[in-house]
């Protein structure tokens, strides 16, 4: 009965980690896989995930709920908000570079956790899972250093 | 921006707390030893079998077949090792009392030998009827040693074997539950302390695995070393003596002088009539010890313990004063854990904004569970 009801749970996580951006491309098998490496974390909403200036140790996925991204002291107008199957705090994963910004969340949310060690682990010993997560954070990245060129052109468009 | 502007630096309180706990844990290990072995052991065999089950895992199955097929594998090649070498054992362990007669006369013979070319050599020494008192000495202790200590050690062996078999079974269940565990601790910690707390878990396993691996890897490579030099100067069994001096070399100190005894036992057997085989072991085995503390050890399980060598040295005269021979064998990695540990909650006890991000987290909690709650 314990067995059966920790499947059906691990099934549940299993499907909505197939929704999220980052893990959109790993097959069933693999999400299993990742599975075993996530930890699962509850906020309450304007709680702070983690603050700029932290060192940055993990990747967060959100599972249900919404994200807010500020600079510290501006919770009040966010940069972006971020919603479920969204993933935030990726550079955490890439290197020991402090948080660019704060992170709240802005409704109750479920987030799961990717730790940078776990993930080296990964890479080290499974380099197919690992490199098509890595193939959607770089895609993510990219994604991200577009809009920032788009804003900064539209930023001396109208200077 | 960022809230803890000072970098942490642990000071003298958390060093003071990081060595008074090292003390507690080896003083209350000492007073559950027959658990502590098994569990040393189990560790062992876990970190050598961790990479394994990995492999599995990653491979599509789950962590407890993976657990189940790599524990039942270690098992079998035991169960094989074990019949295929038992009737060898029990064929030899008939001639072994005669063979530890034989070396240790031997070593005595080896021991009166050159006492006597010392008395020839310096006076002194042959107005003390050295070589005469050492003899008596040693026909005294060897006259009584069987009626004085074998019993004591068989009902230590006796005592000890139940306990030891705790060890696979824990291994087991390390390896098959071990990752729930930690994601069981992981449920435990506050959000705001959860990142930190991950590092820490982190970093305890590694300091842990790299002693464990670093052991195994010491090991082999001072017994391939010993073997080798053994082999080459012409002693008998060098692989075995290798070995069980490597495996003896656990035992800071203690553990290496009783290595160099049965290398100088062995070689003056093989040897009697030439004192310069078992001087010649006794040279490779100090070679060997100094290798091993500036070469193989800062190689090995240096890497997992990064900390000043003095320290190092008195911390393993504390280890053994507090907890005798198991404090010398465990006061290291127990002081590494420690160390990680205390500068680990030094770090996140001090920072007051990890402090205020907690105490936020509670207020909204109260704050939500309160909110229907308001007197009219």
């Amino acid at each position: 009965m314990l067995w059966f009801s920790r499947a059906r749970q691990q099934h549940k996580v299993i499907h909505r980690l197939a929704n999220s951006e980052l893990f959109c491309n790993l097959t069933q098998r693999e999400l299993k896989i990742v599975d075993a490496f996530l930890h699962e974390r509850q906020f309450l909403a304007g709680e702070v995930v983690f603050d700029a200036g932290e060192e940055g140790q993990a990747l967060y996925i959100i599972v249900s709920g919404k994200v807010a991204i500020c600079l510290p002291g501006q919770h009040e107008t966010p940069l972006i908000e971020l919603k479920a199957g969204d993933f935030f705090g990726e550079l955490g994963l890439l290197d020991d570079w402090p948080r660019s910004a704060q992170t709240r969340a802005s409704a109750p949310t479920e987030l799961v956790v990717l730790f940078r060690g776990d993930f080296e682990r990964l890479m080290e010993s499974q380099a197919r899972v690992a490199s098509k997560i890595a193939m959607q954070l770089a895609r993510h990245l990219g994604q991200r250093l577009r809009q920032m060129l788009a804003q900064s052109a539209d930023g001396a468009a109208i200077q | 921006m960022n809230f803890s502007n000072v970098e942490y630096r642990s000071g003298p309180v958390v060093w003071a707390a990081v060595i008074g706990g090292t003390c507690l844990i080896l003083f209350l290990f000492q007073k559950i030893l027959w658990l502590v072995v098994p569990f040393v052991l189990a560790l062992i065999i876990y970190y050598m079998l961790l990479p394994l089950k990995l492999r599995l895992v990653l491979g599509g199955m789950s962590h407890d077949s993976a657990a189940g097929w790599v524990s039942g594998g270690a098992f079998a090649v035991l169960v094989l090792i074990i019949g295929l070498g038992f009737p060898k054992f029990l064929s030899e362990a008939v001639t072994w009392q005669a063979s530890a007669l034989r070396y240790l006369n031997g070593g005595i013979h080896f021991m009166t030998v050159t006492i006597a070319q010392l008395e020839q050599r310096f006076e002194m020494l042959a107005q003390a009827h050295a070589s005469a008192e050492v003899a008596r000495q040693i026909a005294e202790f060897s006259a009584h040693f069987a009626e004085k200590y074998v019993p004591a050690i068989a009902v230590t062996l006796a005592a000890w074997s139940p306990t030891l078999l705790l060890a696979p079974f824990l291994a087991f269940f390390m390896l098959r539950d071990g990752w729930r565990f930690r994601k069981f601790l992981a449920r435990a910690v506050p959000n705001a302390y959860f990142e930190s707390s991950l590092v820490l878990m982190s970093q305890v396993d590694q300091t842990a695995r790299l002693y464990f691996i670093g052991l195994i890897e010491l090991t082999l490579l001072d017994t391939l070393c010993l073997a080798g030099g053994l082999w080459l100067i012409g002693v008998s069994g060098a692989l075995l003596l290798g070995l069980l001096t490597a495996v003896l070399a656990w035992v800071p100190y203690i553990g290496s002088i009783l290595g160099c005894l049965l290398v100088v036992l062995v070689a003056a057997t093989d040897f009697p009539g030439d004192p310069g085989v078992a001087y010649a072991a006794i040279a490779l085995f100090v070679l060997v010890r100094l290798l091993d503390d500036f070469f193989f050890m800062p190689l090995t399980i240096g890497k997992s313990l990064n900390m000043h060598p003095l320290l190092t040295v008195l911390m393993i005269f504390v280890g053994g004063a507090v907890a005798g021979v198991p404090g010398l064998m465990l006061v290291l990695p127990v002081l590494g854990v420690a160390m990680v540990l205390g500068e680990t909650i030094g770090m996140l006890v001090t920072d007051p904004r990890l402090r205020a991000r907690h105490v936020h987290e509670r207020a909204l909690q109260q704050q939500l569970v309160t909110r229907d709650l308001t007197l009219p």
